[in-house]
């Protein structure tokens, strides 16, 4: 892959996130409007990049540090502007970019060459694996992002954010779908590791912290029908479970020795 | 799910009401999420205790590894037990909902995540208590071996092929097996990674091969070149026979002229020979093939120069048996069409205006 395109398109993103702070500062709906066109841009140009990767390899290419903080962005900018599209949330696309650029720029530096498939990679069951288990990252990442746009909507209440009953439903709906394609990406993981290593689960650091995310968001899908959680409990439990995303994502694959190393 | 209950309702309906209660999925599911979260990070600086927790089934390795140190692997039953119960749990809101389904067909996407969840508890319990795992099983092609735990089952290596690259990456196993069952045969496959021969809960796939060495390569003038492996027989002439008795890639021999292996690497190579004329035995003894070639032979004009080591490929087999697959696999089967359903009616749900509920 090309550095010029990385950088490119990291500037993209940086125009992008520019224009939504812009619109927070100078409130013209047209600064708002050419943001969402960057990002759609953006998007554009990331699917481009992540299609010609995957043809170049011949496999769905998400097997190190770079190949995952990549993608990893990609869901995300996809999945805010399925949100955008859906419920024109406009401000709250500050913090989601953000977040987008902070995965970004954390792939910047990296090497992008694409590293020889080890054999037990090559399945299709990997690639459904690691897309159901990233766009689910994506949504839990979104539903971070508008919980912390709740609790700070519930104490500042600016017409800039979206109301607090329509951040409720979006965190909800992110919390819904991110814990859907988890459980598929589980399913899927699941079988391939059966047919992989004669086990369908295993006590490792990994597979223990994935249930452990599944297990905090199948909670939070139940929580959401507790009258007294509903909204501002239920906002930090969408951060408290990005911190578990974060740490068997990250955390488990930097600091800890297990079966899914980043490199 | 139900939230509330009612004190003048009998205990059995009270019990059931506790059953199918929502705060007590959420209370399991948490006290499940915080004790495996400690869990694990004593998992992590605890290695010399948890390593056997991959390589073995939890009834296997559990009760050993209490034996040895109660305080570091409590977390595993007691997180169990809050599985156990969440799933007990589940299956309550289960029954619940299919008693009211006319009612509450909508969510039928989330109550069949509920069946998976608690089918995929039922084989996990169920394969951990009665399976295995074992490995990695040494076999070389032509060998056969009986499978571990399971009598009169035998697995039988046709051929065996390894795949390198010219970087010399391994790229794959191809195993050819057959299972038999008292001698019948069961199953046959080519094995190779992410292909397993799976067979009533076995599943038997390939982890790494090796090579070994099975004798030497020599060059006899007038012969040409000839392998001598353990038990090869080699006729010098029509009345002189060498037989190979044994093959030893490092041995050693000692002051009272015994000669030992003491490793399978290539050292110091020996071979252990007869020479048998039509009256009987010749001679007997040992050929260090660093050394001369013993006088006996000089003196029957067997000019053996070694040349290389024979090698025998062979390949190494992961055998595990989980007679809870299937349910495990029933069990992701109903969760994977729960949330394709649910997706759905959440949509449909939100379309109609309609609040989502699981």
């Amino acid at each position: 892959m090309s550095k010029t395109l990385l950088y490119l398109l990291f500037a993209i993103y940086l125009m992008a996130t520019s224009g939504y702070l812009l619109h927070i500062v100078w409130r013209r709906s047209f600064v708002a409007a050419v943001s969402l066109i960057l990002v759609f841009a953006g998007v554009i140009l990331q699917t481009a990049l992540l299609g010609h990767r995957w043809w170049a390899a011949g496999y769905l290419p998400v097997t190190n540090l770079f190949a995952t903080l990549f993608f990893f962005s990609w869901a995300l900018a996809l999945i805010y502007l399925y949100f955008e599209l859906r419920y024109r949330i406009r401000a709250t696309g500050l913090f989601v970019m953000l977040l987008n650029l902070v995965l970004l720029g954390g792939a910047l530096p990296r090497d992008t060459s694409i590293s020889a498939l080890i054999p037990a990679l090559d399945t299709p069951l990997f690639s459904l694996h690691i897309i159901f288990s990233f766009v689910g990252y994506a949504f839990f990442a979104m539903a971070f992002s508008v919980g912390v746009l709740y609790l700070c909507q519930s104490r500042l209440n600016t017409q800039l954010l979206p109301d607090l009953p329509t951040l409720r439903k979006i965190n909800e709906e992110a919390i819904f779908l991110g814990f859907g394609l988890f459980t598929l990406c589980m399913v899927a993981g699941s079988i391939w590791a059966h047919i992989a290593w004669g086990h369908w689960f295993s006590w490792n650091i990994k597979s223990v912290w994935s249930v452990l995310v599944w297990m905090f968001y199948a909670g939070m899908c139940h929580a959401k029908f507790v009258r007294r959680w509903q909204g501002g409990v239920y906002a930090w439990l969408s951060i408290a479970g990005f911190g578990v995303v974060l740490f068997t994502y990250l955390g488990i694959g930097l600091l800890l020795e297990s079966n899914h190393p980043l490199e | 799910m139900m939230v509330s209950g009612n004190s003048s309702k009998p205990f059995l309906l009270k019990l059931w009401a506790l059953g199918c209660s929502l705060k007590l999925a959420i209370a399991l599911a948490s006290a499940a999420t915080l004790v495996i979260m400690g869990g694990s990070l004593v998992m992590h600086y605890n290695p010399a205790i948890f390593a056997g927790m991959e390589q073995e089934v939890m009834g296997q390795w559990l009760p050993q590894a209490w034996s040895h140190a109660p305080l570091l692997v409590f977390w595993v039953p007691l997180s169990g037990l809050c599985i156990l119960l969440f799933a007990l749990n589940t299956l309550c809101c289960l029954i619940d909902w299919l008693i009211m389904v006319r009612v509450r067909w909508r969510k039928t996407g989330e109550y069949l995540i509920h069946a998976g969840f608690i089918l995929l508890t039922v084989a996990y319990l169920w394969g951990n208590l009665s399976g295995f795992r074992s490995g990695p099983h040494r076999l070389a092609p032509g060998e056969r071996m009986s499978i571990p735990n399971m009598p009169g089952y035998h697995l039988q290596l046709k051929e065996f092929t390894p795949l390198i690259e010219p970087s010399g990456r391994p790229l794959d196993m191809i195993n050819k097996l057959v299972l038999w069952k008292n001698d019948r045969q069961v199953a046959q496959k080519t094995v190779r990674i992410n292909h397993p021969m799976v067979y009533d809960g076995l599943v038997i796939l390939p982890s790494s091969y090796g090579q070994d060495i099975q004798g030497f390569r020599f060059h006899l003038p007038g012969t040409g070149f000839v392998d001598l492996v353990s038990g090869s027989r080699l006729p010098i002439s029509s009345d002189l026979l060498l037989v190979v008795h044994r093959f030893i890639p490092n041995a050693r021999q000692d002051k009272k002229g015994r000669v030992v292996e003491i490793g399978r690497r290539l050292n110091n190579p020996a071979l252990q020979i007869s020479l048998l004329g039509p009256a009987g035995t010749i001679w007997q003894g040992w050929y260090f093939l660093r050394r001369q070639l013993p006088e006996v032979m000089v003196g029957a004009g067997i000019y053996l120069r070694p040349v290389e080591p024979v090698l025998t490929t062979f390949s190494l087999l992961t055998i595990n048996r989980d007679p809870g697959d299937k349910v495990a696999l029933t069990g992701g089967f109903f969760i994977t069409v729960g949330v394709i359903f649910a997706f759905f009616s959440f949509y449909r749900k939100r379309t109609i205006d309609d609040r989502p509920e699981i």
